[in-house]
């Protein structure tokens, strides 16, 4: 009985501001501005040019960015965990861009990446380059734009990634590496065979928590570029709802945040099947 | 012998790679933030009529006076030019007004205080000698000041985002703690499933929970309120406590709640009085993992806020639309910035042990 009655507010709370808006805002986003029942609000999105283009950028940078964070991630957490002197400053160190505001991040690249920005004057004081040869980092194609949003967020990200494989690592203990050490593996046999499947649920959570917020990125697009330079989804709701302002174009808003929902629920319980991983908690339960 | 020789400078040699690397990326992580703050403390002048910027602020500005037959001239040192450089009016006579304007145009673009009297001496020697050549301490707050005195709301919106911040940590921290307390403690039926839809729960997009919440914020009296802002946050924050204050009970073994209650306490009792002390650090480091998570929240924030903007918005509105300099914007950033790092330094050894325990 006690569990339960410790565990009822949450689900009452779950129910209250979280299930209801949901089940709110799926119901509204079938409706338009009279009220009247319709499912015009999705046609636009699906009319809209601009969606699609939203989705394949969103979809780009979600598959470069993730892969890339993880694959460096993981090559630091394990550099880290063999306890090198030093190695909890470093750890603070890598603590800090975690745990910088999104917005911070945006002033602090738009600060260097403008024409007359820091990473100009340093690259010009040092010599690299002279005024004539100023680096326009803004003034990029679609591709450089984007390589540039998938860098500065992997230098946002990683250490965060990096905290839960560490995480991860430390839990698994010297000794079972070492058994394996003991019996002719290679290093990377034992990483491969030994280390890797061991951690495989922390890396189950470190891919999905980045996967769902990487489809989340807007602030630093829209910081450096503004609105529709490098149109993706979030960035798009805001656009509908916060920033066109009439009610037309909030009911827009709100269907698409309804499908980024959608999205981002279905990436996670998509990693979660290939992974393996849901059915074993299901089965738990059982 | 030869071949231990060897192993030891084979290891060192590894070693000293292993430090190579780690400085590279030590560099590659402070180096932009170290232009964040830099920027955050440079004058006026210094941002835009300095080129190439100066990477370190100074902390004194240098100025010279000089005299022809038109009257004075304010030079100030351009350090990317190497050479003093006209500043402000062309040309000004000792009168009351013209010192004064000019006092108030050093402060601006310079971030430097001088007073009245204090030029007036100056222009008494360049009378005499023609020129005079002086420096002046740079007030190196002075952006820090001048952002939250230009930038519209920006105290008051300090304000509500410790008040967004509190109600968060009060909601979550006793909502998230109870269902924690239950997790560590208890097998129930249907835990896998909670914990699967508390994981799921924290991973939806605030975004979509935002917009819905308008409405049912407005029937509520909460719209554009920090109350109804912090309900919204609650939610995620929640099940970021239960995972934490799940960690931290599970770290406290129960024989010392089973010990208590022989000794004749109720559960209520050993876990007041025993488990509640030990788990006090845990819980006081969820409670500033919440203070985080709703201090750096934009989007939610963007969508439920209209004349009472959170700090975050404010900085945000006034990155996107150019209200201000950049070295304001780069002084309120860091402002924004600091309890966040703070707070998240203060807690490394908790969010590591977190990770650590939680398994999808």
């Amino acid at each position: 009985m006690v569990p339960y009655l410790l565990i009822a507010p949450v689900v009452i709370y779950y129910s209250i501001f979280w299930l209801f808006p949901v089940l709110n805002a799926i119901i509204e986003s079938f409706r338009n501005v009279d009220g009247i029942w319709t499912v015009s609000n999705y046609i636009h999105i699906f009319k809209d040019p601009v969606f699609y283009q939203a989705l394949s950028n969103t979809a780009f940078i979600v598959i470069f960015s993730v892969t890339i964070e993880f694959i460096l991630a993981f090559g630091l957490a394990l550099l880290i965990n063999t306890k090198f002197r030093g190695s909890s400053m470093f750890l603070f160190l890598a603590m800090i861009p975690m745990s910088l505001p999104a917005v911070a991040v945006g002033a602090m690249w738009s600060s260097g990446l403008a024409t007359r920005g820091w990473l100009n004057s340093f690259l010009m004081t040092f010599g690299f380059i002279d005024d004539a040869s100023k680096i326009l980092f803004l003034a990029g194609g679609k591709m450089s734009t984007m390589l540039l949003i998938i860098i500065i967020d992997a230098w946002t990200v990683i250490p965060f990634v990096m905290i839960i494989l560490l995480a991860g690592l430390q839990g698994i203990g010297e000794d079972v590496r070492e058994a394996g050490a003991i019996f002719g593996g290679t290093k990377f046999q034992i990483l491969r065979k030994i280390t890797i499947p061991m951690l495989k649920p922390t890396i189950t959570t470190a891919m999905i928590l980045r996967i769902i917020s990487a489809i989340q990125i807007w602030l630093i697009i829209v910081l450096l570029y503004g609105f529709n330079r490098l149109p993706v989804l979030l960035e798009q709701v805001v656009l509908n709802y916060d920033q066109l302002g009439a009610e037309y174009f909030e009911r827009i808003g709100l269907a698409l945040s309804v499908l980024v929902a959608i999205i981002v629920s279905a990436a996670a319980v998509l990693y979660l099947k290939v992974s393996g991983s849901f059915e074993k908690e299901v089965k738990q339960d059982e | 012998m030869n071949n231990a020789i060897k192993r030891q400078l084979k290891r060192s040699a590894k070693r000293s790679s292993l430090y190579i690397v780690l400085a590279g990326i030590a560099f590659i992580i402070i180096f932009p933030i170290f232009f964040l703050f830099s920027f955050s403390f440079m004058s006026d002048y210094e941002t835009y009529s300095e080129w190439p910027k100066p990477l370190i602020p100074s902390f004194k500005a240098n100025f010279m006076i000089d005299k022809n037959s038109e009257g004075y001239h304010l030079l100030i040192f351009n350090k990317s030019e190497d050479k003093y450089m006209p500043f402000g009016p062309l040309v000004f006579t000792n009168s009351q007004e013209d010192i004064d304007n000019l006092r108030k145009f050093i402060k601006l673009q310079s971030n430097s205080k001088i007073t009245s009297q204090k030029i007036m001496e100056y222009l008494k020697i360049v009378d005499s000698k023609s020129r005079v050549e002086f420096s002046i301490k740079k007030d190196l707050l002075a952006n820090y000041i001048l952002f939250f005195q230009v930038v519209n709301g920006a105290p008051k919106a300090v304000l509500n985002s410790l008040m967004v911040a509190g109600a968060t940590i009060l909601i979550s921290l006793t909502i998230g703690g109870m269902g924690g307390y239950a997790f560590a403690r208890y097998f129930f039926k249907g835990k896998n499933i909670l914990k699967l839809s508390v994981l799921f729960v924290r991973m939806f997009p605030a975004v979509s929970l935002a917009i819905p919440m308008v409405i049912i914020l407005a029937k509520m009296g909460l719209y554009d309120q920090p109350l109804g802002l912090s309900l919204v946050y609650s939610v995620g924050q929640i099940s970021m406590s239960i995972w934490i204050t799940a960690s931290v009970f599970m770290a406290i073994p129960v024989s010392l709640e089973e010990a208590a209650m022989i000794f004749g306490t109720t559960r209520a009792g050993a876990f007041l009085h025993v488990t509640l002390p030990l788990a006090l650090p845990g819980l006081a480091a969820s409670a500033m993992y919440s203070f985080i998570g709703s201090w750096n929240e934009v989007i939610a924030a963007v969508v439920l806020t209209q004349f009472n903007p959170t700090f975050p918005v404010v900085v945000y509105k006034a990155l996107v639309g150019s209200q201000g300099q950049i070295n304001l914007i780069t002084a309120g950033s860091v402002a924004q910035a600091l309890p966040a790092i703070i707070f998240t330094l203060i807690i490394r050894k908790y969010i590591i042990q977190m990770w650590g325990g939680v398994k999808v």
